[in-house]
């Protein structure tokens, strides 16, 4: 089965605003995504997640490498070819609110992304609409109201519905739903999960929020300045992660359960991801990393498949996890079990 | 119509650092006064650090802001009494407010490099809090903000002294704006999503540094977040805002594990975390009523899944009678009149 999106040795550089370094935002990234399934992409701002995502549905172009869409690269292709292929890679953005035009009602909306790609007559580019409307669970009298008069989820919802008329393949969603309430986070989560049961979608699932791409994701690849750090199941990567990054990374994230049931101990990380301008030599984490050696800065840590479909950047990573753990680190896990 | 409510059982016992009373604030608009909180009540003990937790619009942050005072004066009143240290912060004048922030109270917020004047050290910003309430000269006024910046855990603190904020990333900046809260020794800090602007190994750092600096100091803390995670793992207490009012307040602990008010049962089982992988999310639906759109009994009920008649009546912030065994007597007050016949689903029991 090829992939339905695959980036090859992806790099992408942007200048900086004053045209004297380059920002390498991705810098050597391989992946696929197969059809059907849902690749959740986790990194801190400043990993390059977001400008991965857009150079995968061809917003941005690669300054190296390729990204291919069911085996064709869109970079060689004609704009004609291009503007037809493209419906079938599309982006929901983090902010429902700048996605849509103030000045145009939620129908029309909908509307347009058909109009743009000029298919079928009116009527039924209209009646297209609705019913992508109402498969996103918004009801009739909402095609007449404009973005002011909804709230964040249903804005979100129109942008699905905007996207879902193309019946594209694939859907990336970049942090989707970080900028609406929790109570109502899962309601949009559990209409991307029905889509996809229904419409066989694929999602590149792009977010900071660890609970979200664990939730949703079949695989997730963990990113950090420019690139990918370890990719994996889900389940395995967040039971037994193989990379320091995603195993520091997992115990960050703060659990609101009551004292007695957190066990985990916290591996706190020292300062903060270095900037894309001019990123560490050899492995580009080894600035925070607690285990890093004097190799992790002269070379560029392979990517292995340490146990099966479980891949990792680290020098040291065995199949049985991160580097060992110094013995302060296990005293400090001894005594929180003994605490529980 | 006035609606009740209950002081705590250990108010008796309890010396209050800071306690809020019946607090509403209201702003004016062209269509007339709109109420955006009212009634808000609880108390903080010295040392105490509560978490203040809703959802956008709920009114946490302006409570926050009551409190300090820093509201408009020309567009928002506060009605009630914010008593710190039993007095009532609400009647005092600006100048009188003025010596007692930053010194007895501080607050931090969540963009700090909003906070920070781009043209001045973080040094000198940090030595100037201290230089306002206290007269020392500008050499000593540079070595407490050398020790200051120490304290926040930032490295080379007589060489970043003289940094600008626009060297510093976001992390090391909010731990300046904790230097600056905390270089006064205040009783109270506010801490408005402190964490928010941060990555999460950054977030895990600044909290950690936060309850270390409470418990070390005693300095108590006002947490105001929306991320319940970050409360379990830093608050001793958590006050719950819905639709800007008190709706539960609870020791963490026992509210995680068995929140007694809808809406906080609600909150914890949106999240992710406490689902099966793949498993339908839990979510509460519809929105929250605007504040001129507020209904007249209860305010969750539109969104609720356990009304029936009689919550169409204004709800008391009551002291839950039963509790059980394992949880302190007297401890939680609930602003729902069921909260004693409801079993709610909490982070521990589905």
């Amino acid at each position: 089965m090829s992939p339905i999106v695959e980036a090859r040795e992806l790099r992408i550089l942007f200048p900086t605003q004053d045209g004297r370094a380059t920002v390498k935002a991705v810098d050597g990234v391989n992946l696929q995504v197969m059809a059907g399934e849902t690749f959740g992409v986790i990194g801190e701002s400043g990993s390059g997640k977001t400008t991965l995502g857009r150079a995968l549905v061809s917003l941005i172009k690669p300054s190296a490498g390729q990204v291919l869409h069911a085996g064709v690269d869109l970079a060689r292709v004609s704009s004609a070819e291009l503007r037809l292929r493209r419906r079938e890679h599309q982006i929901v953005f983090q902010d429902p609110n700048a996605a849509l035009n103030p000045r145009l009602s939620i129908l029309d909306s909908v509307v347009e992304p058909l109009q743009i790609a000029g298919s079928g007559s009116a009527e039924s580019r209209q009646a297209a609409a609705l019913a992508a409307l109402s498969r996103v669970g918004l009801a009739r009298e909402y095609a007449s109201r404009y973005p002011h008069q909804l709230s964040g989820g249903q804005k979100q919802r129109v942008n699905i519905a905007r996207v879902l008329t193309l019946r594209p393949k694939l859907i990336v969603c970049d942090e989707v739903v970080a900028a609406l309430d929790v109570s109502i986070r899962g309601d949009i989560l559990n209409l991307f999960a029905d889509l996809q049961r229904e419409l066989g979608l694929t999602y590149v699932f792009i977010t900071h929020d660890l609970s979200v791409v664990s939730h949703i994701s079949d695989r997730i690849a963990v990113m950090y300045l420019g690139r990918l750090l370890e990719l994996g199941p889900t389940d395995e990567l967040s039971d037994r992660p193989l990379h320091p990054y995603t195993q520091a990374l997992l115990s960050a994230e703060p659990v609101p359960l009551p004292a007695a049931l957190r066990t985990a101990r916290r591996i706190v990380l020292e300062g903060e991801i270095p900037s894309p301008v001019d990123p560490p030599s050899g492995c580009r984490f080894r600035t925070r990393c607690p285990h890093a050696r004097p190799r992790c800065s002269d070379e560029s840590p392979a990517w292995r498949e340490l146990r099966p479909a479980h891949w990792v950047a680290c020098h040291f990573a065995t199949p049985e996890g991160p580097p060992a753990v110094t013995e302060a680190l296990q005293a400090q896990a001894r005594t929180s079990l003994e605490m529980t | 119509m006035p609606v009740t409510t209950e002081p705590l059982r250990s108010a008796d016992r309890v010396d209050a650092l800071l306690e809020l009373r019946e607090v509403g604030v209201s702003f004016r608009t062209s269509a007339g006064d709109l109420a955006v909180t009212r009634g808000v009540s609880f108390r903080i003990a010295r040392g105490e650090r509560i978490g203040l937790v809703g959802e956008s619009g709920c009114g946490k942050t302006v409570t926050g802001l009551a409190i300090m005072r820093l509201l408009a004066a020309d567009s928002a009143r506060i009605s009630g009494q914010v008593l710190f240290e039993g007095r009532d912060l609400v009647g005092l004048s600006a100048a009188q407010m003025r010596a007692l922030r930053g010194r007895e109270i501080a607050m931090i917020f969540q963009e700090p490099m909003s906070a920070l004047d781009p043209v001045f050290t973080i040094g000198h910003q940090i030595g100037q809090a201290y230089r306002s309430h206290f007269a020392v000269s500008r050499a000593e006024a540079r070595e407490r903000a050398v020790q200051a910046l120490a304290q926040v855990g930032i490295a080379l603190p007589s060489r970043r002294h003289d940094d600008y904020p626009h060297q510093l990333s976001g992390g090391m900046r909010q731990r300046v704006m904790i230097a600056m809260a905390l270089i006064c020794e205040p009783k109270l800090l506010i801490a408005d999503e402190p964490t928010t602007a941060l990555d999460v190994t950054v977030q895990a750092q600044i909290t950690d540094l936060l309850r270390e600096l409470s418990e070390r100091s005693g300095t108590a803390l006002l947490f105001i977040t929306h991320d319940l995670g970050v409360v379990a793992e830093t608050c001793t207490r958590m006050v719950t805002m819905y639709a800007g009012e008190v709706v539960e307040d609870a020791p963490v602990d026992a509210v995680l594990d068995r929140p007694r008010h809808p809406y906080t049962s609600g909150l914890l089982r949106s999240l992710p975390r406490l689902t099966p992988r793949r498993a339908p999310l839990g979510f509460i639906p519809g929105r929250v009523p605007g504040a001129a759109e507020m209904p007249p009994g209860c305010r969750f009920l539109p969104r609720c899944g356990h009304g029936m008649a009689g919550c169409d009546q204004p709800q008391a912030l009551r002291v839950l009678a039963r509790t059980p065994s394992d949880e302190p007597a007297g401890e939680r007050r609930v602003r729902c009149w069921r909260a004693d016949a409801l079993q709610l689903p909490g982070s521990v029991n589905p």
